[in-house]
């Protein structure tokens, strides 16, 4: 039915491998025709006196769907998940990753609604650039077990964080930026197309898989785009990713909040360390204030209606940094790169760029040309922890475990 | 390269796994009757047997003891056959639960949206199960609970069975898994409300001479010209050109903006629209039935009728039409009050006699959902997550033994109780 090729970015469907997306396993295709077998199944043991307690129709094919895959080994635990690496019965080289959701013991209204989420959207987005959702089925003692894209050479984050002294230094290149930035902004475009905000974008949700192609991952906090007027939390994306109008309390936002977080990353990239790592969200605040102005009506139009804003003392207190600041940080990904990152690191919503415009910017088809994904750099060997830890995750959660329990209330 | 609306919808899990013909439909309904018919028939016959043999050990003399045993459930005499429901009878009880989920959804004061996907939850599930397997009152209130999260519509459970008569919050979360196993974790329906709300806009905007006309449209019509057609529109298909002003265009665009709503919200939700039409189909035939001369016109802007596609779409919408208004929500001018009354009344009585068959062919094994999932779970306890279960034990075998302990000694100066993260 979808035989015709559909746009992967808003600029011509790039060629090669990177528009191929991993194979998808015949078994997504299982219909309501498709239950045929088992449905004759139900009815030959029906006729069989003595089994009183056989499947109706959705627990049969919820049972084929678990007879599927066969779990090798536990990648990752956590308080909300645990993550198991695993292949296809039929086909044991085809490797995937299983996320069992935990039963929360605090959580008291049966299937969480994170869980319902991310399944939700991750059922409707099928992208190169987004990780692939390939069945979900529910385990007898009533776990969600997601069956995922096997992605093992860890995320963004690990490409330009270095941890540990002992870690090896990934040396990477401008057009290496480029690339990845470009996979990511897609990923967020075709999000945005199918008017879906991520809501938690960030290098270590950004996962590599085999071939080195960026996979965005956890869409725990994902949601529509409201109705106008509809009220939304202003408690979600992770701190260090946050834009300004959520740390102000906005309450109507819109897809422009996902692009902050692109930028974000951008920045990382370059400057191989956080952007900006605020401790609180106070600081958070402060520190935009400090390298973009604090804003003001002229420069930000409505920005003092938000809840939190406060008016600067002095008129002239903060201007953000100049010009030569961002050359003589940015220079790296060149004038282009600098004009990409801040448009996509403007204070004002409105005045930000769109997903779209991200994806058409000049900056990509400008040499150097973005790299190959076969030829980025990575870590080169598979490491199934780091994978298992990404997905254990909890959406909204950083890495330092402090938790800034964002997300916790996220019914709006 | 542009994504159309319809790209997306092509790959929506609506389209892939939950469109049908209406033969496809009508064969997916039949098969979950005979299966289920036949489940109830075997059911009722293994628990005759086994009543049968209780009564028969204390004295052989008559069925009447029976009583004794607790039994005191009216069963049909023991050698009828139980009446099953047809597949028809199942799919007009169905409607009728759907109707009352909508109801209640009204009733809770729910976003539409959330009632709406909660209905088309109970549809998809009733497509693999019967009414006679599982009480579609016990379905339609979880249907709606899984709606609300799906939707992103916080509602406790604790308060939303408070708010439901005699109602705990267990018997919400019980079918919970059963559910959501049928709908095979598709929790992503696609309604027609938003394309009625930017068709509206859009017919506003060329009421006021701003259209924005796609290219290629190969009438000579400009913005200007496009008002002046909707000012002439005639009031009826084939009536007489009228001479409005704009603000009774607008007010008539209006008016058909609010009919064509009741519809989505109403006729179809209760009808298999959403099985056998896309989103677009359904708001453009919804508006069809409110002002066909103005569904024609701002068609035709997209479409022009020399396209060969005109036709075919026509008769599609034609056709949903014809579906949306066989629904006895639909109320068309033609009809007077008594014709309604008598037909509502019709219905409620054949309803009636509907709800007191499927009370004697209910499958007997699934009346109680909580303790068939508490089973269920105890189930997997026992067969599959055995090293769970072992470490469980151990784990309550060893507070026990420490408790022992510290009523004897008294309990140590300081605990760590944090030795297991798991």
């Amino acid at each position: 039915m979808a035989s015709t090729q559909v746009a992967l970015s808003p600029r011509p469907n790039p060629p090669g491998p990177g528009a191929s997306k991993p194979l998808p396993l015949k078994s997504k295709t299982l219909n309501v025709d498709n239950a045929k077998p088992a449905a004759s199944v139900a009815a030959s043991r029906a006729s069989t006196p003595g089994l009183e307690t056989e499947l109706d129709a959705g627990a049969q094919m919820n049972e084929q769907v678990r007879n599927r895959y066969v779990i090798d080994k536990k990648i990752g635990q956590g308080t909300y998940a645990d993550v198991f690496s695993a292949h296809v019965r039929s086909d044991p080289s085809k490797l995937v990753a299983i996320k069992r959701i935990r039963l929360q013991q605090e959580w008291e209204n049966g299937i969480t609604m994170d869980s319902i989420r991310e399944i939700r959207f991750l059922s409707e987005l099928k992208h190169p650039n987004v990780i692939l959702l390939h069945d979900v089925f529910s385990t007898k003692d009533q776990k969600i077990s997601l069956v995922l894209e096997h992605l093992p050479l860890g995320d963004l984050e690990e490409v330009w964080l270095k941890k540990d002294k002992k870690d090896p230094m990934i040396a990477y290149t401008q057009a290496d930026i480029k690339s990845w930035i470009l996979m990511l902004s897609r990923a967020v475009w075709f999000c945005h197309s199918h008017r879906i905000l991520h809501r938690d974008i960030k290098s270590n949700n950004c996962l590599i898989a085999a071939n080195g192609c960026l996979k965005l991952a956890d869409f725990g906090l994902a949601r529509p785009f409201a109705e106008p007027g509809r009220k939304m939390t202003h408690q979600v994306i992770t701190r260090y990713y946050r834009p300004p109008e959520l740390l102000y309390m906005a309450q109507h936002y819109g897809p422009k909040v996902d692009v902050w977080s692109v930028g974000m990353i951008l920045a990382e990239l370059t400057l191989r360390q956080f952007m900006c790592p605020g401790n609180t969200e106070m600081e958070q605040l402060n520190m935009y204030c400090e390298i973009f102005g604090t804003p003001t009506e002229e420069t930000w139009p409505g920005v003092s209606k938000l809840q939190c804003y406060v008016a600067p003392d002095k008129p002239a207190a903060q201007r953000g940094h100049p010009k030569s600041w961002w050359e003589s940080n940015f220079g790296l990904i060149g004038e282009d790169g600098r004009n990409l990152l801040r448009g996509m690191l403007t204070m004002d919503p409105k005045k930000r760029l769109s997903s779209e415009e991200v994806v058409k910017h000049p900056w990509f088809s400008s040499s150097p040309r973005p790299t190959k994904m076969e030829d980025l750099p990575t870590k080169g060997k598979a490491d199934l922890k780091r994978f298992g830890d990404d997905l254990k995750r909890h959406a909204g959660e950083l890495d330092s475990g402090r938790g800034d329990k964002v997300a916790r209330k996220l019914f709006g | 390269m542009k994504l159309t609306e319809d790209d997306i919808y092509r790959r929506s899990t609506q389209y892939l796994h939950w469109s049908f013909t209406a033969a496809q439909l009508a064969a997916q309904r039949l098969k979950t009757n005979i299966q289920a018919a036949e489940r109830v028939k075997a059911a009722v016959a293994r628990q005759r047997a086994a009543r049968a043999l209780k009564t028969e050990t204390p004295n052989a003399s008559g069925s009447e003891n029976a009583s004794q045993n607790g039994a005191n459930t009216p069963l049909p005499p023991p050698d009828r056959e139980v009446d099953c429901l047809t597949m028809a009878e199942e799919k007009r009880l169905v409607d009728n639960f759907c109707e009352k989920a909508l109801e209640l959804g009204d009733f809770l004061k729910l976003p539409i949206e959330v009632t709406a996907t909660g209905v088309q939850f109970m549809r998809r599930f009733y497509l693999l199960n019967s009414p006679m397997t599982y009480e579609p009152n016990q379905i339609s209130r979880t249907a709606i609970f899984i709606a609300s999260k799906a939707e992103g519509h916080h509602l406790p459970v604790a308060h939303y069975a408070a708010s439901l008569p005699k109602t705990k919050p267990e018997d919400i979360l019980a079918p919970e898994y059963l559910i959501t196993q049928a709908l095979r974790f598709h929790y992503e329906v696609r309604h027609p409300f938003r394309g009625l709300k930017g068709g509206h806009l859009e017919m506003m905007a060329m009421a006021a001479g701003k259209a924005t006309l796609p290219p290629n449209i190969p009438q000579d019509r400009d913005p200007r010209a496009l008002q002046q057609a909707m000012l002439e529109l005639p009031r009826r298909p084939g009536g007489p050109a009228s001479a409005m002003s704009e603000k009774e265009l607008e007010k008539r665009i209006t008016e058909a903006y609010g009919f064509a709503s009741h519809i989505l919200k109403n006729a179809a939700l209760l009808t298999d629209a959403y099985f056998l039409y896309t989103p677009s189909h359904i708001w453009l035939s919804a508006h069809l039935l409110a002002d066909e001369p103005l569904t024609l016109l701002y068609l035709s802007t997209k479409c022009p009728p020399s396209n060969p596609m005109h036709a075919k779409l026509l008769t599609t919408l034609r056709s949903c039409a014809a579906l949306l208004s066989s629904h006895h929500s639909f109320h068309p001018a033609s009809q007077t009050e008594e014709e309604k009354a008598a037909r509502d009344k019709k219905d409620q009585v054949e309803l009636k006699a509907l709800m007191k068959k499927l009370r004697l062919c209910r499958d007997p094994d699934k009346t109680n959902l909580v303790k068939l999932n508490q089973a269920q779970k105890r189930d997997a306890v026992e067969n599959g997550e055995l090293e769970e279960n072992k470490r469980k034990k151990r784990k309550i075998a060893r507070e026990q033994y420490e408790k022992e302990a510290d009523d004897f000694f008294g309990p140590s100066l300081s605990k760590k109780e944090n030795e297991n993260a798991s």
